[in-house]
């Protein structure tokens, strides 16, 4: 059995060694996807226009406000008297506004919820939300170290600000940058090594011996491990040199996590080409099951949180979503295998699944009806 | 054990006919579609045989069925008297695109054959230089499988499943679109291999090659209509073949259509062929039925019954003959008597990249003449007729098309063409109408005509009343009859047709030739590609093409003529040893096995026909027969391809 497997491993191998313009571009295409997302993906903005309507005039008051401003996230936008604050969101001369009430010092002095009114402009989602999460943590760090309760008790830190308090976004993005590339691009390539296989009509001579379902998926997915490998040994790499972003604590958990994460994108690469039917279909196949799913549904750019029922169920069956912790924790958190055991345990479990439905859909190892 | 005795063994099998592949009531249906319909059938150890028939006949699927690849939907399968599934490693099979990795070199697609295969290391160096040597391909180990030529791809693809030495091979068209000379090294080895005791099962749309099996089962639309050896098949058509030449051919073929006596009449070129009951009265019958209509004949010779004529007997007696419909002409201009050159070529070349596809091709068509463009896949036709259309710049020479040499793109001349393309142009998506309308708009057909002409390529395709159908639901077959209406529409003066009749069924390829000499009679030019070398024998005028050159050229019989030497008919006790024995004496293609005989060419008969028999006699062979016959035009080209490269 294992002389099979490698027997079918070397011939991929050879295979892929062949064509200079997929070795290249399996390593160049990533590498690609890296410095964009690494550079063009910002999440948080800087100087953000923000006017404040103080109608409290205290100490207090005005020590929020400097505190406000202090963060550089958010530049004043002058805004006279008593003219309602919608009239300078709507026309976009300031992206959020905060309303400080008359009576806020005797409030927060009382232990009583302040009502600070924030209003922010919400047609750019994305900022909205980081508006209001720096807006809410610069409020309850300046609560504490003004030596005061958090008035609210919904007022609750980002795990983001808290463990990466400089705002250090290359922190936050590379590592997830290193789950979405390492996704794609190692199932695109198996997903086109097993289709083309049913496309020029090779598999008919694998179907007219007696290799087992078993033994190709493993000598296929072997070679393009080895491959894989490779490809996250460039993109980490790179992606150090580049962001400067290196371990916070234990790199074991990354080093056993990152090639069971690569088999299981090798092998979702492998269960697309097995139901696709020719090229583009595993290519439309990837792409849109993978890329996006990896995208949008692992916690890269969406918190996990806020991703509604019953979507929030199919973000347990995306490996991504499991590798982005470990790399976040390899990378930010630092706090290894304690942090971090569950997601692996769970990456072992759904790259079983993958081996068992696409040894399912070639079990007979006979052309279909 | 060794060879002697194994191929003892495999004698006395073949005797008390034991078979290694028993086949009963095979049914295979996808979705709605029956493709095999209850065939029956059995194959002997040692045998070639033949499974012959169109496309769309069912003989993929019951070789994919056969070697395990797919399974049956009812029926009984006993391979080596298993399960073909679990006989796989015992079998060897051949696909249609020959299953090679193209970006692997030949060493590497061989070692991974044997690694599917369980073969052992130490044995496949053995086996691998072995059967290289066998195909003549030791020296390309390194050469990538998608850098050969077909001929090499399909050797190749041969090694690769002979190096697990199965008993049993099946090859699926195994030599479709592969150049003559390479088919015939090929039919040489798996006479070969039969010798030494592998059973061999192939199809083939060539029937000259299915000649050269030892039994025949002719198939047609998912059923077995005969089966048995090449002289069985002859007998049982009970008719025999009398070749006839005359001035007037039209007008003698239409005197014989008349006669109930007469089985068949074909034209063939510059020759009718005509089926009767008996050859002697048949004769005589011909020539007082000529004297009535005072028609000369030149001359009229009885010939031996061919495989196709026994095909197309058995497809008419199921009613399958398609219609044949005159066109309807609304242009009067119709016949050119003047013979102007349509088509002129001079010095065509073709360079893309470092290769050069075609190279000096010189050629010259004249209204109402068929000029055929013969060759392998590869071998430059297609680009020739794409240049000539004007859908491809060329790289140098001149080229003139109904008179003009600039601008051929222009449409006032395009108008003029018509051109049917080997890959079909029509769009599966639309309907069998839909498409014909399409190009009766594309072409200018006047709206008045257009309902005559459709209705014309649909009575012509037999799909009256199916005109609504989905044109991508059409079998192969059909769709090339449905797109060589569509081109010819607009009575076109020139017409190209890139392979018209490739995987086409042989009642249907009459069909198209009828329809084509019709077009040719009316004074259209008509410049036609085929791989079927005796489809060749309806040109005029022929240019065979190798490797992007013309190499030969003139009129059918013009080519064999020019042939030196002659070509023996020889038929021995041992057909396989007699031409092991020979191939040591004389250069190897000038021998060939076709079936129980050899066809042998000898340049000097008159000295070598008894020096052959005192060689075969010294060896202790019986000679049952050995005397000269005709050459074909195959046999034509394969001469001038090897003395070319000597």
């Amino acid at each position: 059995m294992t002389k099979r497997i490698w027997n079918q491993c070397l011939k991929e191998w050879a295979q892929f060694r062949r064509d200079r313009l997929t070795v290249a571009l399996a390593f160049l295409l990533p590498l690609a996807v890296l410095l964009i997302f690494g550079y063009a993906i910002r999440l948080e903005t800087n100087n953000i226009p923000l006017a404040v309507q103080d109608f409290d005039r205290s100490p207090l008051s005005r020590a929020y406000i400097e505190r406000i401003f202090a963060t550089n996230k958010f530049q004043p936008t002058a805004w006279a008297g008593n003219d309602p604050l919608e009239n300078a969101i709507d026309p976009g001369v300031a992206k959020a506004a905060v309303i400080i009430p008359p009576d806020f010092s005797r409030q927060v002095q009382a232990d009583q919820p302040s009502p600070v009114q924030v209003l922010v402009d919400g047609s750019d989602v994305n900022n909205a939300r980081v508006i209001e999460n720096s807006i809410r943590a610069t409020t309850q760090f300046f609560l504490s170290s003004s030596g005061l309760q958090p008035g609210s008790p919904r007022v609750a830190t980002q795990t983001r600000l808290w463990f990466n308090p400089g705002l250090k976004e290359a922190l936050y993005i590379v590592p997830g940058t290193y789950a979405v590339t390492l996704w794609i691009f190692p199932s695109m390539l198996s997903s086109l090594a097993m289709v083309r296989e049913k496309e020029r009509n090779t598999i008919v001579q694998v179907y007219a011996s007696d290799l087992s379902a078993a033994e190709f998926l493993l000598g296929k997915g072997l070679a393009y491990l080895a491959i894989a490998i490779g490809q996250a040994l460039v993109v980490m790499g790179v992606g150090t040199i580049l962001f400067g972003v290196w371990f916070a604590g234990d790199p074991t958990p990354l080093l056993v996590g990152t090639p069971i994460f690569l088999a299981n994108s090798i092998l979702f690469g492998l269960f697309v080409g097995s139901r696709a039917g020719n090229i583009s279909g595993a290519i439309q196949g990837v792409a849109i099951l993978g890329f996006l799913t990896a995208l949008l549904l692992s916690g890269f750019i969406y918190p996990l949180s806020n991703i509604p029922f019953p979507l929030s169920v199919l973000t347990y069956i995306i490996p991504t979503r499991y590798y982005i912790e470990i790399t976040r924790d390899a990378f930010v958190r630092g706090a290894g295998w304690a942090g971090v055991w569950l997601f692996l345990l769970a990456l072992i479990v759904l790259g079983f699944l993958l081996f068992n439905a696409t040894r399912r859909v070639l079990s007979h190892m006979q052309l279909p009806d | 054990m060794t060879q002697t005795t194994r191929t003892a063994t495999v004698e006395r099998d073949f005797q008390s006919h034991e078979s290694v592949i028993q086949v009963q009531e095979l049914y295979k249906r996808y979705g709605k579609f029956t493709a095999v319909k209850g065939i029956d059938f059995a194959v002997r150890p040692g045998e070639i045989f033949g499974l012959i028939g169109p496309d769309g006949a069912g003989k993929t699927s019951t070789f994919q069925i056969l070697s395990g690849v797919m399974e049956a939907t009812s029926g009984e399968v006993q391979v080596l008297n298993r399960s073909p599934r679990d006989a796989r490693l015992a079998t060897g099979y051949l696909t249609q695109q020959f299953s090679l990795y193209s970006d692997l070199s030949i060493d590497e697609n061989i070692r991974y054959s044997a690694g599917l295969r369980r073969v052992p290391t130490a044995r496949l160096q053995q086996r691998r230089s072995k059967y290289l040597k066998l195909m003549g391909l030791e020296q390309f180990g390194d050469r990538l499988a998608g850098k050969l030529s077909g001929g090499m791809k399909q050797k190749l693809a041969l090694c690769c499943a002979l190096v697990s030495q199965p008993e049993i091979l099946f090859l699926d068209e195994p030599t479709t679109g592969v150049d003559p000379v390479s088919r015939r090294e090929f039919w040489d080895v798996l006479a070969t291999l039969a010798s030494q005791g592998v059973t061999i099962v192939v199809a083939t749309p060539y029937l000259d090659e299915a000649e050269r099996c030892n039994r025949i089962a002719l198939m047609y639309e998912g059923e077995i209509q005969q089966t048995g050896t090449l002289a069985e098949l002859r007998e049982s058509l009970n008719l025999e073949r009398l070749e006839l030449r005359a001035n007037r051919l039209e007008a003698v073929e239409e005197v014989l259509k008349t006669n109930a006596e007469i089985a068949d009449v074909q034209t063939f070129g510059d020759r009718l062929d005509i089926l009767v009951p008996s050859a002697s009265a048949g004769e005589t019958q011909i020539r007082t039925l000529l004297q009535q209509h005072q028609l000369t004949l030149n001359d009229i010779q009885p010939a031996e019954v061919t495989l196709e004529n026994v095909f197309v007997t058995r497809l008419r007696q199921q009613g399958n003959d398609p219609p044949f419909i005159p066109f309807p002409r609304s242009k009067s201009t119709g016949v050119k008597q003047d013979k102007q050159v349509a088509i002129g070529v001079r010095n065509l070349n073709k360079v893309f990249g470092d290769f050069q596809a075609v190279k000096d091709v010189t050629l010259e068509v004249r209204y109402g003449e068929i000029y055929g463009l013969l060759g392998a896949n590869g071998a430059g036709k297609t680009t020739t007729i794409k240049m000539l259309c004007g859908l491809q710049p060329p790289s140098g020479g001149e080229m003139s098309l109904a008179g003009q040499t600039r601008d051929l793109r222009n449409s006032a001349l395009r108008k003029r063409i018509g051109y049917m393309s080997q890959k079909f142009t029509l769009y599966d998506d639309l309907t069998v109408v839909q498409n014909l309308q399409f190009y009766c708009g594309v072409y200018g057909v006047p709206r008045r005509a257009r309902q005559e002409k459709i209705d014309w390529v649909l009575e012509t395709c037999g799909l009256v009343g199916q005109e609504n159908l989905l044109t991508g639901r059409l079998p192969g077959g059909w769709k090339q009859r449905v797109a060589f209406g569509a081109s010819v529409m607009h009575e076109p003066e020139i017409l190209f047709l890139d392979e018209p009749t490739s995987g086409v069924d042989p009642l249907a390829r009459r069909q198209f030739w009828r329809l084509i000499e019709d077009f040719a009679r009316q004074g259209t030019a008509v410049l036609v590609t085929t791989h079927y070398l005796e489809e060749a024998e309806h040109c005029q005028d022929l240019g065979f093409m190798v490797a992007g050159e013309v190499v030969a050229s003139g009129s059918p019989s013009q080519i064999k003529e020019e042939q030196p030497g002659q070509l023996l008919e020889l038929v021995t006790n041992q057909t396989q040893a007699a031409s092991d024995l020979l191939k040591t004496q004389m250069e190897p293609w000038r021998v060939s096995i076709f079936g129980d005989r050899l066809h042998l060419v000898v340049d000097n008969p008159d000295t070598e026909i008894p020096q052959l028999r005192s060689t075969l006699d010294s060896d202790g062979f019986e000679i049952h027969s050995l005397r000269p016959i005709p050459f074909s035009l195959e046999d034509a080209f394969i001469g001038i391809v090897q003395r070319t490269q000597e």
